[in-house]
């Protein structure tokens, strides 16, 4: 289940019996979770006689699930509780970025433009970043990374562009 | 008792080869390199460093990867004592004391104490290990699917009990984690579960893709949320002295005695017991010391202490995980991931098929803490170098390494992607305080309990009350409900504690 949440803080907008929206929002996503695997190991056997099927044992588990998100919704609902903690967009949307970039780009170009690309977009992250000691360290890091994977460790992967070895 | 000497000479035989020497050595440098960076914890460590083994043979890889989690522990127990930040739950007592003792410019003798510390309790638990892994072993043969599954029960709610906040969410996390193992080939009929016609999803999440997502990835996201530059309140004072005084031996070492018989017993049961090992050990040592007012102002039994019970904790750690195949805590599971992609699957069966590799393994532990003593101890000085490395430039340096580490695993794309989705989801989960660790152990424990339940069942005919009429399993599965209800009740207490205060 690769399914992102994406809450954003909405105490402006959160009804006033929810009194703690962290736990409540968080039991939620749970249900929601479980009842997505529900779905999602709908079209598996389940028990024949007392022999488990494939799917008895992911609904078990979903329906547990089901149970406990509701149980800790049912606590925010309750019992006094933490607000929902801010989301900050640069950090995140930056790393998974350069994640993303490295794991397209890795094979048609190659560890060395990769990493060292990757390198760059996730010091986006920060507006602390300094360019200068940033690309010296990010060639540094490259360079390390491709002697280490390859040579030392025996890990076969791309150090170039396809293009260019051809 | 022949045999025991014999275990441990085959086993040194192992791991005193030279190259089994250079590995566990590379294995504790790198690991204390990686622990001592701020913010990285032994599980981030490990899961980090997981790739590097691949290329290596099975014994090597395990030695080097033992190394690694013992040298990662050392890092945190040096940031702890230097800044003040615990890398991970079992160094949070040492900040107690350590790190007064640092401000007093004592942070030498501190660091030396908690390596020593270490290295008693080392000493004691791999002896330990050594004599209870045969009768354990034939222990484990007693062992049905009912036991197996009442026993992963047990270790899953002391999983619980230790996790912080609360009990529901980490019960919660654990389930989570157990349907996510559940994604993949069913092992029985190879039907496909919940893989959505994804041909990387068929073999089933990696375990390492999603430690290195919730952990690492996670970890940076959360990191930058506050700003870059963590205040970090670095002890500027030049570390003079690194070796303790005789006043200071005469203090610690009873503290590491009792440190040490502590953590080795609770380390041995199943659910992580190097968390509370530390903390039972720092309580224990304040309750009967004359001066406990000493305590929190730097004492140096308070470093004692903690450090050697949890060490000798997760040394004995590995005895549930060699004897019975089941992990228990994050970083032995791991340690199994580890295994299983060399094609070992930890249990009784490794103990008698593969002797060499079970005892080399248990040989390398103490070696590896052995070098923990000579070469991190007079190396500190490059530690704390290392703790003024901006986060700025370190981020960046992680995601790549991580990327490139998860990438070199199957040579997957997806794989990369797939740990920045869980790095999306573990942001998440700590925005909801709810604990990742649980969610990780359940998630190795899922398809062992899966197969258990599915074969205990079957033997019964359908009738579920098998685990409570086997009385090895009953004694298991009593335990655990007792576990849970003292886990609920105090929360129980406390909350109403809360409600009369607003009343």
């Amino acid at each position: 289940m690769t399914d992102t949440p994406s809450e954003r803080p909405r105490q402006s907008i959160k009804p006033k019996w929810v009194r703690g929206p962290q736990d409540f929002i968080g039991g939620i996503v749970l249900v929601a979770v479980a009842l997505f695997a529900l779905w999602a190991s709908d079209d598996l056997q389940g028990m024949h006689g007392f022999t488990f099927g494939p799917g008895t044992a992911p609904r078990m588990f979903a329906v547990l699930l089901l149970i406990l998100g509701a149980g800790v919704a049912i606590t925010g609902v309750v019992s006094e509780g933490p607000k929902l903690a801010r989301y900050s967009w640069r950090g995140p949307l930056f790393v998974m970025l350069a994640i993303v970039f490295f794991a397209v780009a890795i094979r048609p170009l190659g560890l060395v433009v990769s990493g060292l690309a990757s390198f760059l977009i996730s010091a986006l992250g920060t507006p602390e970043t300094r360019w200068v000691e940033t690309l010296i360290v990010g060639i540094c890091l490259t360079i390390g990374c491709a002697l280490l994977f390859p040579y030392v460790l025996g890990l076969p992967m791309p150090l170039f562009p396809r293009f260019l070895v051809q | 008792m022949a045999d025991l000497f014999h275990n441990l000479f085959l086993g040194f035989g192992v791991a005193v080869s030279p190259v089994n020497l250079m590995l566990c050595l590379i294995g504790a440098l790198v690991g204390t390199l990686v622990g001592v960076l701020p913010g990285i914890g032994t599980i981030a460590t490990v899961a980090m460093l997981l790739p590097i083994t691949f290329g290596l043979p099975p014994v090597g890889a395990l030695i080097m990867l033992a190394g690694i989690y013992y040298g990662a522990q050392y890092g945190g127990s040096t940031t702890s004592i230097l800044v003040n930040i615990p890398g991970e739950a079992t160094s949070v007592v040492t900040t107690l004391d350590g790190f007064q003792m640092a401000k007093q410019g004592r942070a030498g003798p501190a660091l030396a104490i908690a390596a020593i510390g270490s290295f008693i309790a080392g000493c004691a638990a791999t002896v330990l290990i050594a004599v209870l892994g045969a009768p354990l072993t034939k222990l484990a043969l007693a062992f049905g699917p009912a036991e197996y599954f009442s026993l992963m029960v047990l270790g899953l709610i002391f999983a619980v009990v230790l996790a912080k906040g609360s009990v529901l969410k980490a019960i919660a996390m654990i389930v989570l984690g157990l349907l996510l193992s559940m994604v993949g080939s069913d092992i029985e009929t190879g039907a496909s579960r919940m893989a959505f016609n994804i041909p990387e999803l068929a073999d089933g999440l990696g375990f390492a893709t999603v430690a290195m997502g919730v952990f690492g990835f996670a970890e940076i996201i959360r990191n930058l949320d506050t700003g870059a530059e963590m205040d970090r309140e670095l002890v500027q004072q030049k570390i003079t002295g690194l070796m303790p005084t005789k006043k200071d031996m005469m203090e610690s070492l009873p503290a590491i005695f009792r440190g040490t018989v502590l953590g080795s017993i609770l380390g041995i049961l199943p659910g992580g017991g190097a968390v509370i090992a530390s903390f039972a050990a720092y309580t224990f040592e304040k309750k009967i010391s004359r001066e406990p007012q000493k305590f929190g102002r730097g004492a140096i039994a308070g470093v004692a202490a903690p450090e050697s019970a949890n060490n000798a904790a997760a040394q004995t750690s590995f005895i549930p995980l060699l004897t019975l195949g089941i992990p228990p805590n994050a970083v032995m599971a791991l340690m199994v991931g580890a295994m299983t992609i060399h094609g070992i699957v930890p249990g009784p069966q490794v103990m008698q098929k593969q002797p060499d590799l079970v005892w080399g393994m248990i040989a390398s532990m103490w070696i590896g803490n052995l070098m923990l003593i000579i070469i991190n101890l007079p190396l500190v000085g490059i530690w704390v170098r290392l703790l003024r490395v901006p986060y700025r430039l370190m981020f960046p340096s992680i995601v790549v390494f991580c990327a490139i580490g998860i990438y070199s695993i199957n040579n997957a794309p997806v794989d990369v992607v797939l740990a920045g989705a869980f790095g999306l989801v573990g942001y998440w989960l700590i925005k909801h305080e709810f604990e990742p660790a649980p969610l990780l152990l359940g998630m190795v424990l899922g398809p062992l309990m899966e197969e258990n339940l599915r074969r205990a069942l079957l033997i019964s005919r359908g009738d579920w009350s098998v685990f409570v009429t086997r009385p090895l399993s009953a004694v298991l599965m009593a335990a655990a409900a007792g576990l849970l209800v003292l886990a609920v009740l105090p929360t129980l207490r406390r909350k109403r504690d809360e409600v009369f205060v607003e009343g």
